[in-house]
């Protein structure tokens, strides 16, 4: 036998102390690397428990959700496991059924907090211009002028915009809120498909999708209207939710050549907890003590009530953060990656500075995010003397935070496109810009969009410097403009920690970190999700 | 690279050459700003501290033992601080360099395919909670844990040796705001850090001094420690650096977890300092910001307490790149 061999080889005690040695090791590592796991998954466990509050709920409790709910999501989870088409399906249709219900939620409630009527005079302003101009350069043909009067037109647009806010506003806060709801989410997603229709189908098909986009938005109106339901919450609802969904299942049962079982996934999910619910209340089974309930996502802070206590402003408060935040820091940081990846020579006294740059964003990278706390409050209140703590000044202060970030993840997105398409383009007599722009970019989109996606993830959670520029603790409703005061989910978190109540120590803030790690979760996830369709995307091409 | 490419401009006309040259000089203008990033983080923290030193002096600032900016007679001295965030570093690099260090090489040499499509985003979102909900969790899940055997006391020298005097060491037990538990969550939250930049160094190292090592006989232990991690030694110490510098600057776990209570270390009975309430140079800044009156010197203060978290952490993060770039190791 081999180990017999080995021993004859040399001298068999320190060959298997050798190999114990090895494995003892290996062992060890595995062990570390499981440390960290470890603690994430106490963290998860300690915090739900108390959110969920899982141990008052009965044995016949665990039972009755086994068999509705785990029982039928392990089985369809095995059988699709070795079936590939089945699996694709699968993640469209979660995809579509979740993706399109967050997302509609939010292009309802943050038009809410800003008044929708305001969302609409600006955008009226921001995209009306823009239009023209493409209108003009496919009726006339382009010129070299075209490509940069799109941005010039929007940005002068939103200024006339801010300039006869005051003229009109009052005209447009004439218009019922749904209309508005028509104008500023059904309008564009109609149109949004029926150009993609267009291109695939032809214009008799596109005329029919944008056609029943608006269907649904005015079916979910008249449904809310006649139950006494919000009326612009269900326009967006029918828009945004409703039609691509339909629009999903329908497609895959009419030309999906295999996997169609596929689209039972969120069903078995969905169905299983509303069966679970409604057994529960049928049988009159002692439930689960959550506070993640309603009110704590709908409702405001009380100090007072634990049971009245809700984030409802935080949330909103943290994802117009964020949002601002985004729209304000890609662009710039996106673009000082361009320069250093495509632009910037590495000889002469540009190349130093592209190195100057390089060790500058490093450094940036590692300044603490109280310091930029400071920067934020020297800048918005020492500078431009504005009030302390304001949306626009949260948003900025968060941006310069990611920069550096969305600048390094940009960068390597950038150096991952194969120097043989520049080659290819230059060759071809494109120029610098047509090459990146036509080229470079579109190869680079996903790596782009999982670094922005990830900085966005980890500014959510972001407290220390709000709490620098003053950022308040408690608002009893989102920010209603860039002026306007800011709140976010962890301040809130922040500031109740500490609290001795165990209904707020274990309970509220328990459920509100719940909240906020499922926001983390499901950008993380967004972004994990671009990265292998990405990767496997890139190898399949290879 | 890109950039040695020669640009065809031959038969464009002079606006295209312009727009061109415009948009050039749009992206450097990006480029640029996060220079005036660091221009003005250096020019708004350094002129409110020249301000706060015209009022106290440096050297009480420097030397000072007593921090209370906030109650009665101010009292503005750095080293309880800069003691207290030492502290925690300290306890937490004793947690996360080890455990990232083995995850690193247990993730680029053992690993397989699989477990690594599993560790690497586990280890993703350990890094990507946010640090109040790490605070939240110290706190109150992690103090009482911590607490559960205290207090204890260990015979060092066991009774009954006649030559030697009986001790023993007493490890108190936790108040409800302490060092340890602070330190704990940061230390897990910076091994993401350690791990995933030392892994970075330890996969540069090229296969060629792998095989030579088993070619020569050597056991995957021997080929683990005595020659990947030495050729990677540069990578992994600046990450090392680079995440004790993230310790010092860490914020909302340490002031939620370790409290409000600024103080120098107890200096016979050590165990004393982690059991404790303690502050930060972070946590400082956060309660100043968080105070009824601020105005004059308790304001710049808090720039001062910055400047000297931003000096630190600058020359921690220069450190680590002359590190990675001096001592790294070229193969080609």
């Amino acid at each position: 036998m081999a180990v017999d061999m080995d021993d004859t080889l040399e001298g068999g005690r320190s060959l298997r102390w050798r190999r114990f040695k090895g494995q003892l090791f290996e062992g060890l590592l595995a062990g570390s690397t499981l440390i960290g796991l470890a603690a994430l998954g106490a963290l998860f466990v300690y915090i739900s428990l108390d959110a969920l509050g899982l141990t008052a709920a009965a044995p016949s409790w665990y039972l009755l959700y086994f068999a509705t709910l785990v029982l039928p999501v392990s089985a369809y989870t095995l059988y699709i496991r070795r079936r590939p088409a089945v699996a694709a399906v699968n993640a469209r249709a979660f995809a579509v059924v979740f993706g399109t219900l967050v997302l509609s939620l939010l292009v309802y409630a943050v038009p809410a907090a800003l008044g929708p009527h305001d969302v609409l005079l600006f955008l009226l302003f921001g995209t009306l211009p823009p239009l023209a101009v493409v209108g003009h350069a496919k009726t006339y043909g382009e010129s070299h002028l075209t490509g940069p009067a799109i941005p010039v037109s929007v940005i002068l647009g939103i200024g006339a915009g801010f300039l006869l806010y005051s003229v009109l506003a009052p005209v447009f806060t004439t218009l019922i809120d749904w209309v508005a709801y028509l104008f500023i989410v059904t309008l564009p997603i109609a149109l949004a498909v029926g150009v993609l229709a267009d291109r695939r189908w032809g214009r008799r098909a596109a005329l029919g999708t944008a056609g029943a986009v608006v269907a649904a938005a005015l079916a979910g109106l008249g449904g809310a209207l006649a139950l006494g339901q919000n009326p612009s919450l269900w326009v967006v609802l029918g828009s945004g939710f409703v039609a691509p969904v339909v629009f999903v299942y329908v497609d895959t049962l009419r030309n999906a050549e295999s996997g169609r079982i596929g689209l039972l996934g969120p069903v078995v999910l969905v169905g299983g907890i509303v069966l679970g619910a409604t057994l529960e209340s049928l049988l009159g089974i002692t439930g689960l003590e959550s506070w993640l309930t309603p009110t704590l996502l709908l409702e405001s802070w009380s100090s007072v009530q634990a049971e009245q206590a809700g984030v409802y402003p935080q949330i909103i408060g943290s994802i117009m953060i964020v949002g601002l935040m985004g729209l304000l820091s890609f662009p710039v940081g996106i673009g000082a990656a361009i320069y250093l990846e495509e632009y910037a020579p590495s000889t002469g006294w540009r190349g130093r500075l592209a190195t100057a740059l390089d060790v500058n964003i490093s450094n940036l990278a590692g300044v603490p995010s109280v310091v930029y706390g400071l920067l934020g409050l020297a800048l918005f209140r020492q500078v431009f003397g504005l009030q302390p703590g304001i949306l626009l000044a949260a948003a900025a202060t968060l941006g310069l935070l990611s920069l550096p970030i969305v600048i390094v993840a940009a960068q390597e997105a950038l150096r991952s496109v194969p120097d043989a398409y520049r080659q290819g383009s230059y060759g071809m007599g494109a120029s610098r810009w047509q090459t990146l722009k036509n080229v470079v970019l579109p190869e680079a989109v996903p790596g782009i969009l999982t670094g922005t996606i990830l900085a966005l993830g980890r500014a959510i959670g972001e407290t220390a410097p709000l709490v620098m520029i003053g950022v308040a603790t408690t608002r009893f409703s989102p920010p209603d403009g860039l002026f306007s005061g800011a709140t976010a989910l962890p301040l809130q978190i922040f500031a109740a920690a500490g609290n001795a109540k165990p209904e707020y120590r274990t309970g509220v803030v328990a459920a509100a970190a719940i909240v906020l790690l499922v926001l983390m979760l499901i950008m993380n996830a967004t972004a994990i999700l671009i990265r292998n369709r990405y990767e496997i995307n890139s190898t399949k091409a290879e | 690279m890109s950039n040695n490419q020669p640009t065809p401009t031959l038969q464009r006309d002079g606006l295209a050459v312009k727009k061109e040259k415009l948009y050039g000089y749009l992206l450097a203008g990006c480029g640029v700003l996060t220079l005036l990033v660091t221009l003005g983080i250096i020019l708004s923290l350094s002129g409110q501290t020249l301000i706060f030193f015209s009022e106290v002096s440096f050297v009480s600032y420097i030397t000072g033992t007593d921090w209370s900016p906030l109650i009665g007679a101010a009292d503005y001295g750095v080293l309880p601080l800069i003691s207290g965030t030492l502290i925690i570093t300290f306890v937490s690099a004793l947690i996360a360099l080890p455990v990232g260090l083995a995850a690193a090489i247990y993730l680029s040499e053992y690993a397989s395919p699989k477990a690594r499509s599993i560790l690497k985003p586990g280890l993703e979102i350990l890094a990507g909670v946010p640090t109040v909900i790490y605070g939240y969790f110290a706190l109150v899940y992690l103090t009482p844990l911590l607490d559960g055997p205290l207090p204890l006391s260990v015979p060092v020298v066991p009774a009954g040796i006649p030559v030697l005097p009986e001790f023993t060491l007493v490890i108190p037990s936790l108040q409800t705001f302490n060092v340890l538990s602070a330190s704990v969550v940061v230390g897990i939250m910076i091994i993401p850090m350690v791990s995933s930049i030392s892994e970075d160094a330890i996969s540069a190292v090229p296969d060629t001094l792998r095989n030579a090592a088993y070619g020569l006989g050597s056991t995957k232990f021997d080929v683990s420690t005595k020659v990947v991690v030495p050729a990677a030694t540069s990578g992994i110490v600046s990450s090392y650096v680079l995440a004790l510098s993230r310790a010092i600057g860490e914020t909302m776990a340490v002031t939620i977890a370790a409290g409000m209570s600024p103080r120098m270390p107890y200096f016979p009975d050590i165990l004393r300092n982690l059991a404790d309430s303690s502050q930060t140079i972070t946590a400082a800044m956060v309660q100043i910001a968080g105070a009824e009156s601020r105005s004059g010197a308790v304001f710049e203060s808090m720039f001062a307490l910055g400047m000297t978290l931003f000096v630190i952490t600058l020359v921690m993060n220069l450190l680590a790149e002359l590190v990675r770039r001096r001592f790294r190791e070229e193969y080609s």
